[in-house]
C-alpha cells in the first residue's frame, strides 16, 4: 500500500508542474498542445548538461541533478519561444502549431542524442543515462498511518515541484502579471484597451509553459527511467493537458486529478503484481490512467469553462 | 481665443478601398458635450478610435491643451486625460467589477513585506468611494457576468474616471439600453459635464442630442459636414444633414385592417441546450394584416421565440398553429411551404451563404422546386431571370449585380436582399427579427416602409426588435417578454414607450 503511494506522488508531481506549465499557456489564451514536445525538448537539454558535467562532478552528484533541471527550465523555455512565435507572431493556428512541435521534439531530440553520443563516446546510442535522484523520508510525517506513505521516500524534486506550484499559483492569482495573464486568454480587446501588452503577456506566458514543462521531463528521466531517450516522453505531456482540463485550469483542482492519476497508475501496478499475473498483463493495468481520462471526459466535460478566448488569434482591429 | 481642450486638423485615414475620413477637423471646447451625430459607416468610431490611440491618422494633427500630441496606443490617450467607452463593451467577463477598473494600474502592496501582489481591499474600497462620488452604483466585487448591461456599462464610466480621464468618449452608449437607463445615463453624462469633464459623444439618435448636447458635428461618408449649435437648430435639419437628403421621421402607418387569426400559439415553452425553460408558457394570436412587436431586453427569450415558430427550435410543450393548421412538429421546410417566412437576427449565419452569389441567394427559398429545376437540375436562366427581377425591385445595390458574392456587399444591401426574398414568398406569416440591426436612417426607412406595405397586403407579421422606438413605429399590437414570459399583451395605441420600458425590466400590472 505504501509503495502506490510513494509512486503514485513521485508520478503526479512532474505531471503537476507540466500541467501548470500548460495552464499558464492557455490562461493567457494560446492553446498548448505542445506540452509533450516542450517535456521532451526540456529534458533533453537538461541530460545533455548532466552527461557532460558527470564525468567532472561524479555520477551519482546530486549536484548534477540540480543544474540539470535548471538547464530543462531554460531548454523547454527557449523551445517554446517556437510555439510563441508561431501563435503570437504568424498567427498560426495554435492546435497545428502545438502538433508540429511535438512531432519536432520527438525527431530532433532522436537525432541530437545520437549525434552527441557520437561526438562524446564515439557510439550512435540514443540513450543518456542519467542515474536516479535521491529520496527523502521526511520523519514524523511519515510516521501517519495510510496516508504517511505520501511522506516516505521521496525524490528530492518533489519538493521543488510543490515550492514551483506554490509560486506559480501566487503569481497567477496575486500579482499584477498574473491579473493581466489571466484576463488576455478572457478578453484581449479589454487588456489592449487597459493598456496592457497582449503579445508580450502571451509571449511570457507560453515560454513559462515550456519551461515548466522542461522540469517535468527531466524529473521523468531521474525517476521512472533513470535515463533520456526520446522514447521515455510517451504521452505523459497529453496526460498533463487532460489534467488540466479536469481541474478546470486552476491549479488547485489540477493539482488534485494529477495525484489522481499518480495514484491510478501506481495502484494499478500494485494491483497487477498482487495478483500475481504475468508481465504482460500489466501493460492492461498501465492503461488505467487513459481509461480513467476517457470515463472522466465524459462527466467533465460539460461543466468546464475554458478560458474564453483560447485559440483566438488576438487582432488589434477587431471590433 | 476658445479654450480647446481637444482639436483634431485636417485628419486623413484611409483603410483598403474606403476614406473613412476625409480631412476632418473638429474643436472640442473644455466642459461642453459635443456630439458627433452620423449614419452608420460615417466614420464617427473611427475619428474617435484615432482620438483615442487606436489607430493612428495617415495625415492631420491631434492638439490636446494646445499641444501637438502623437497617439500610439490607449496608454497615450490615458496619459493625455482620454476615455473611452466602447460600443462593445471591454470588459473580463470573470473578473470582479473592481478587478476590470484598476486593470493595467491596480494599487500594489507588499505580502509579507517582500512579494508583490494586487491589493485588491484597497482597490475595491477605493471603486466604492469612486462610484459613491459620482452617483454610479456598483458592487466592487460582482463579477461582470452577473451583472446587467446597463451596470457594465457603468463599470467602464468608472474605468475612465478611476484613470482620472477628463475627455470622455462615449461610442454609441444607448443602443444597448432600455428608456428608464438611457434616462439614467443622460443624467450621469451631464453630472460629469457639471464636475468639469468634456464629453464627446458618438450617436445617431438625435433625440439624445438635443437632450445632453452642446454642440454637434454632423458627417457624413467620412466627411465633416456641418458643425451646429444644438439649441438653434430643428432636429429635422440635423436628420437631413446626416442623410444627405429629406427623410420623414414617421412612417406613414395606415389604420390596421385585421383579418381572420393566422399564427396561434398556445402554451408555448422552449428549453435551451442545458434543459433550462428559456420561453415560458407563452400564447399569443397574430391576426391577417396585424403586425405584431414582441419587445424586450436582448436574451430575454425572444430569439427563441421566433427560431421555435419557424421551426430551428423544437417546442418542448405547447402547439403553433398557422392558418389553423398544427405545425408544431412539421420540419423547417414544411414550415416554410406553409407559408412562413423568415428575416432572422443573425444574418451571415442563418440567412445567407456568403460565398454565394447574390443570384444563388436570392433562389435559395425555391431552388429545388420547378422552375428553378427540373428532374433534379437546376435552371440558372431562371434563377437569373428571379434574380434581375428581385435586385431591380427592392433595389439591391452590389459590385456586380446577380453575380456579386454576397460576403462583399455591405450589411444594408444583404438585408435587401434577405427582405426582398422572403417577401416574394408572399407568405401569410413574415417573421422579421431584428430587422434592421446596425443600418442607417436610411436603409431603416425602406424596410420599414416594406414592412407596413407587407402588413397593408393582408400579411402577419411576428417583429421582433431591441429597439423601442422601431416597436413603437409599426406595432398594431405589443407583447412584452422578459425572462422568457409574455408580461404583457396591448394594443400598441395604449402603451406609451416608457410603459414597455417598465414591462422590459420585468415589472408585472399591479
Amino acid at each position: 500500500m505504501e509503495k502506490v503511494f510513494i509512486d503514485g506522488l513521485s508520478f503526479a508531481m512532474p505531471l503537476l508542474v507540466m500541467a501548470i506549465g500548460a495552464i499558464y499557456s492557455e490562461k493567457s489564451g494560446i492553446t498548448n498542445l505542445a506540452v509533450e514536445g516542450f517535456q521532451g525538448f526540456g529534458a533533453f537539454v537538461g541530460a545533455l548538461v548532466a552527461v557532460i558535467l558527470m564525468p567532472t562532478l561524479g555520477d551519482g552528484s546530486q549536484t548534477v541533478i540540480y543544474i540539470a533541471m535548471v538547464a530543462a527550465f531554460i531548454g523547454g523555455g527557449i523551445y517554446a519561444i517556437l510555439h510563441a512565435l508561431l501563435c503570437i507572431n504568424f498567427r498560426a493556428n495554435q492546435t497545428i502549431s502545438g502538433v508540429v512541435i511535438n512531432i519536432l521534439g520527438t525527431a530532433l531530440t532522436a537525432f541530437l542524442t545520437s549525434t552527441a553520443n557520437k561526438i562524446m563516446n564515439g557510439d550512435s546510442s540514443n540513450k543518456f543515462i542519467l542515474g536516479v535522484c535521491d529520496r527523502f523520508t521526511i520523519p514524523g510525517l511519515s510516521q501517519i498511518p495510510v496516508i504517511g506513505g505520501f511522506f516516505k521516500n521521496m525524490y528530492a524534486f518533489e519538493f521543488i515541484i510543490a515550492g514551483i506550484a506554490v509560486a506559480a499559483w501566487y503569481l497567477m492569482y496575486k500579482t499584477r502579471f498574473g491579473m493581466h495573464l489571466r484576463a488576455c486568454g478572457e478578453n484581449p480587446q479589454a487588456v489592449d484597451a487597459a493598456g496592457g501588452n497582449v503579445a508580450r503577456t502571451r509571449f511570457i506566458a507560453v515560454m513559462l509553459s515550456g519551461a515548466l514543462s522542461g522540469v517535468g521531463g527531466i524529473c521523468f528521466a531521474y525517476s521512472i527511467s533513470a535515463n533520456f531517450s526520446p522514447s521515455i516522453y510517451m504521452g505523459y505531456g497529453y496526460l498533463a493537458i487532460s489534467a488540466m482540463i479536469f481541474g478546470n485550469w486552476n491549479i488547485l483542482p489540477t493539482a488534485a486529478v494529477c495525484l489522481f492519476f499518480g495514484l491510478a497508475k501506481s495502484g494499478g501496478y500494485q494491483l497487477c503484481l498482487n495478483m500475481g499475473l504475468p508481465s504482460n498483463y500489466s501493460d492492461i493495468f498501465m492503461m488505467l490512467p487513459y481509461v480513467l481520462t476517457l470515463i472522466l471526459l465524459v462527466f467533465f466535460s460539460k461543466k468546464n469553462h475554458p478560458p474564453k478566448a483560447v485559440g483566438e488569434v488576438y487582432d488589434k482591429g477587431k471590433r | 481665443m476658445e479654450d480647446y481642450i481637444v482639436e483634431m486638423r485636417h485628419i486623413t485615414k484611409r483603410f483598403p478601398g474606403i476614406v473613412a475620413n476625409d480631412d476632418v477637423t473638429i474643436q472640442i471646447k473644455r466642459g461642453e458635450v459635443y456630439a458627433l451625430l452620423g449614419e452608420n459607416g460615417a466614420g464617427k468610431s473611427t475619428l474617435m478610435s484615432m482620438l483615442f490611440g487606436m489607430y493612428e491618422p495617415d495625415s492631420g494633427e491631434i492638439i490636446i491643451n494646445g499641444k501637438s500630441v502623437k497617439m500610439r496606443s490607449s496608454n497615450d490617450a490615458t496619459a493625455h486625460s482620454i476615455g473611452m467607452v466602447h460600443q462593445h463593451f471591454k470588459l473580463v467577463d470573470n473578473y470582479t467589477v473592481a478587478e476590470n477598473i484598476v486593470l493595467g494600474m491596480e494599487p500594489k502592496k507588499r505580502a509579507l513585506g517582500i512579494f508583490p501582489m494586487v491589493d485588491m481591499k484597497k482597490a475595491n474600497e477605493e471603486i466604492a468611494e469612486l462610484s459613491k462620488t459620482y452617483g454610479l452604483e456598483v458592487n466592487p466585487t460582482d463579477k461582470i457576468e452577473d451583472i446587467q448591461v446597463s451596470v457594465r456599462q457603468r463599470v467602464e464610466i468608472l474605468k475612465m474616471l478611476y484613470r482620472k480621464a477628463d475627455i470622455l468618449i462615449f461610442d454609441e452608449p444607448t443602443a444597448v439600453l432600455t428608456p428608464q437607463e438611457i434616462e439614467f445615463l443622460l443624467k450621469i453624462i451631464d453630472g460629469l459635464r457639471q464636475s468639469g469633464k468634456t464629453i464627446i459623444l458618438i450617436t445617431h439618435k438625435i433625440e439624445e442630442i438635443r437632450r445632453i448636447a452642446d454642440r454637434c458635428a454632423i458627417l457624413r461618408r467620412g466627411k465633416l459636414i456641418d458643425v451646429l449649435d444644438v439649441k438653434s437648430t430643428p432636429s429635422q435639419e440635423m436628420a437631413n444633414l446626416m442623410v444627405g437628403r429629406e427623410v420623414s421621421f414617421q412612417a406613414h402607418k395606415s389604420e390596421g385592417k385585421f383579418g381572420d387569426v393566422v399564427l396561434d400559439v398556445q402554451n408555448l415553452t422552449v428549453q435551451n441546450s442545458a434543459k433550462f425553460d428559456v420561453v415560458k408558457n407563452v400564447s399569443f394570436q397574430i391576426r391577417a394584416g396585424e403586425i405584431f412587436a414582441v419587445a424586450g431586453v436582448s436574451g430575454n427569450g425572444q430569439t427563441e421565440l421566433s427560431d421555435a415558430v419557424y421551426g430551428m427550435l423544437k417546442a418542448h410543450s405547447g402547439s403553433v398553429r398557422l392558418m389553423g393548421k398544427d405545425i408544431t412538429d412539421l420540419s423547417i421546410r414544411e414550415r416554410c411551404e406553409s407559408g412562413i417566412s423568415y428575416i432572422p437576427e443573425d444574418r451571415h449565419h442563418t440567412a445567407l451563404f456568403l460565398d454565394f452569389t447574390l443570384g444563388e441567394n436570392l433562389a435559395i427559398r425555391r431552388y429545388y422546386k420547378e422552375p428553378f429545376s427540373k428532374k433534379g437540375i437546376l435552371k440558372f436562366d431562371e434563377f437569373n431571370r428571379n434574380a434581375d427581377e428581385v435586385i431591380e425591385r427592392y433595389d439591391i445595390r452590389s459590385g456586380q449585380g446577380r453575380k456579386t458574392t454576397v460576403r462583399s456587399m455591405s450589411g444594408g444591401n444583404q438585408q435587401k436582399a434577405i427582405v426582398g426574398r422572403e417577401i416574394e414568398e408572399h407568405s401569410d406569416l413574415i417573421i422579421f427579427v431584428q430587422p434592421t440591426r446596425g443600418m442607417d436612417i436610411g436603409a431603416i426607412e425602406n424596410i420599414h416602409r416594406q414592412i407596413l406595405a407587407e402588413r397593408d397586403r393582408g400579411a402577419a407579421i411576428l417583429l421582433i426588435s431591441l429597439e423601442l422606438d422601431e416597436i413603437m413605429e409599426l406595432a398594431d399590437t405589443i407583447g412584452v417578454i422578459y425572462n422568457g414570459e409574455l408580461l404583457k399583451i396591448a394594443p400598441a395605441d395604449t402603451l406609451t414607450s416608457m410603459d414597455v420600458g417598465r414591462y422590459m425590466m420585468g415589472v408585472k400590472d399591479a
